[in-house]
């Protein structure tokens, strides 16, 4: 699983529409922020969910680009053809906890299945699935450390 | 309707794979054995509620209660079909209660029958391929397969308690030795820890032996009013509480199959269930000391240490010192599965909840030979199923 970055903005070429935005720093996830209770949901939503709240006005917003790893695992069989991934190997899946108070799953990339931590600071990246039918790379949400950069660099 | 509800006859057929057999064949072998157990004929029912998925049956539908009888005895009783994925049979059964306590009837049948498909399981028809549906997503953007939610899960307990491999292990283990003796039963040789941790890996720290795999099977139980079930002349068994229940905001739990939760402090993890548990035990007027036998649903290894201790039956942490000291078995200070679970049966998604429910019968009946929990009195059955679906049952004798 490589966590190669599009050189340009133009290679932003997300696998699901509305799942992400591309930023001048970079991709970000898109979710949704509740203006009466003020809670964040990913993906986007149309409602809010907390049963304390009665308002039915949500607004887009971006989740931060920084998270903590809160666990993860490493597949070790290929899923159903659903997931179409060129290359493919064992890889890893993590949760990361945004400051939102959202978990999001999401492979990681950028670091060996071996060193991967619980606690430690990730960030959005994207990561390669396969070349659609016009020869251009698809990209999946994915983290990567923060140690290895952010994707603006 | 304060003369209470009663179950009045249990009947199953052994799990295992079934390619010739029928779900509607499966489902009256079921229904006949809890029919003879209960000493009745078809014409005994009043009601017959099925635990429905859309794998099979019912034209889509899913197993089908009208469908059932007009194969076998055709004629006008009130027939009601429940979805519920794997809770489904949880749900069928609180259906039945309350047909009975309503003074409504005074014999209901539950049945759960189920042909899983082979491989994955596919989607359903109509979805959406977009980023309003979750099955869709976690497909497309990860490929993430219901054992990696399970693992990530897992994998947060070794972090934050120290689980062991062995320890993760030993679950499978004790799963097996409980089921040598349970002829429904579809894995019965025993098993070491060493073969356990020998099983192909599938998604870390879940090891292919920790994690059930998909089965045929079918389950049904007779309830009944108490005039009902004491003409039958079988011991009683008394439904003292049953709850259904529905995820809560703000749940930890990594819900298959969300790719992402809003998590916030203070929300039971597994809430679906961990209501449910709360609600059929406050119902029942028992604590967590008066049961004796918890059949509970343990999708792999890691659901039986966490889910002891989301129902309180032990501190966060603890269940690896339980399950390391043999507390968990069959004889120990609580009785974790002893028909050998999930995992000793692989999962018939809508038979399962029913399957347990026939497991405290024979238990409280002390019938369940070679796996009996000495003098058990009270049974306490727990289930999820996907897309926020808990169900538990607590039976007395
Ligand atoms: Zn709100």
């Amino acid at each position: 699983m490589t966590g190669d970055m599009p050189s340009t903005l133009e290679a932003f070429n997300p696998v699901v529409e509305g799942l992400m935005v591309q930023t001048e720093a970079g991709p970000r996830l898109m979710g949704t922020r509740c203006l009466g209770c003020h809670m964040t949901y990913f993906p986007s939503s149309t409602t809010c969910r907390n049963p304390a709240c009665g308002s039915d006005t949500v607004e887009s917003t971006q989740l931060s680009l920084v998270g903590t790893l809160y666990s993860y695992t490493v597949q070790h069989y290929q899923p159903p053809p659903l997931f179409r991934n060129d290359d493919w190997q064992p890889y890893a899946i993590g949760v990361v906890e945004f400051p939102e108070k959202v978990r999001v799953m999401g492979m990681l990339s950028g670091i060996a299945l071996d060193d991967i931590a619980i606690g430690e600071r990730y960030v959005l990246a994207l990561s390669d699935l396969v070349k659609d039918a016009d020869g251009k790379q698809v990209h999946t949400h994915a983290f990567t450390p923060e140690s290895q950069g952010t994707p603006s660099e | 309707m304060s003369e209470g509800v009663y179950v009045a006859g249990a009947g199953a057929i052994p799990w295992g794979k079934r390619p010739e057999t029928t779900q509607l064949a499966m489902a009256i072998e079921a229904l006949n054995a809890a029919f003879l157990d209960a000493g009745i004929g078809w014409e005994g029912i009043e009601g017959l509620v099925a635990a429905s998925s859309r794998f099979e049956g019912g034209m889509g539908w899913g197993l089908h209660a009208n469908e059932i009888l007009q194969a076998v005895s055709e004629r006008a009783i009130s027939c009601i079909n429940v979805g519920g994925a794997c809770a489904a049979g949880a749900i069928a059964f609180n259906t039945a209660y309350s047909m009975i306590a309503s003074g409504q009837h005074d014999s209901v049948a539950v049945i759960g029958a189920e042909r899983m498909p082979k491989g994955f399981i596919p989607r359903p028809p109509g979805s959406q391929d977009d980023i309003s549906d979750s099955d869709f997503l976690r497909w497309v953007t990860m490929g993430a397969t219901n054992p990696a939610y399970w693992a990530l899960e897992a994998q947060r307990r070794r972090y934050d308690f120290g689980t062991s491999d062995e320890t993760l292990a030993r679950a499978s283990v004790l799963m097996r030795s409980n089921a040598a003796a349970n002829p429904y039963a579809r894995f019965r040789d025993p098993l070491t820890i060493e073969e356990v941790l020998a099983s192909p890996m599938v998604a870390d720290p879940l090891h292919l032996l920790q994690i059930c795999p998909v089965s045929d099977g079918a389950a049904a139980v007779v309830l009944g009013s108490r005039k009902f079930a004491e003409g039958t002349g079988r011991p009683l068994v008394e439904v003292a509480g049953c709850a259904i229940g529905s995820g809560q905001f703000g749940d930890p739990a990594r819900r298959i199959p969300t790719i992402s939760n809003t998590v916030l402090e203070g929300v039971a993890h597994t809430s679906e269930v961990t209501t449910s548990v709360k609600r059929a035990m406050e119902m029942a007027s028992v604590d967590l000391p008066d049961i004796d036998v918890l059949e509970m649903a343990d999708n792999t290894s890691w659901h039986l240490l966490a889910w002891p201790e989301l129902f309180g039956f032990v501190e966060p942490g603890q269940s690896d010192w339980m399950i390391n000291n043999g507390r968990f078995a069959i004889n120990g200070d609580l009785a974790l599965n002893p028909s050998g679970g999930f995992l000793s049966f692989g999962e018939a998604t809508t038979a399962q909840a029913v399957l347990q429910v026939c497991e405290l019968v024979w238990q409280l009946r002390g019938e369940a030979v070679g796996r009996q929990v000495t003098g058990a009195r009270v049974g306490m059955s727990a289930v999820l199923g996907l897309a926020g679906n808990g169900g538990s049952i607590v039976l007395k004798r």
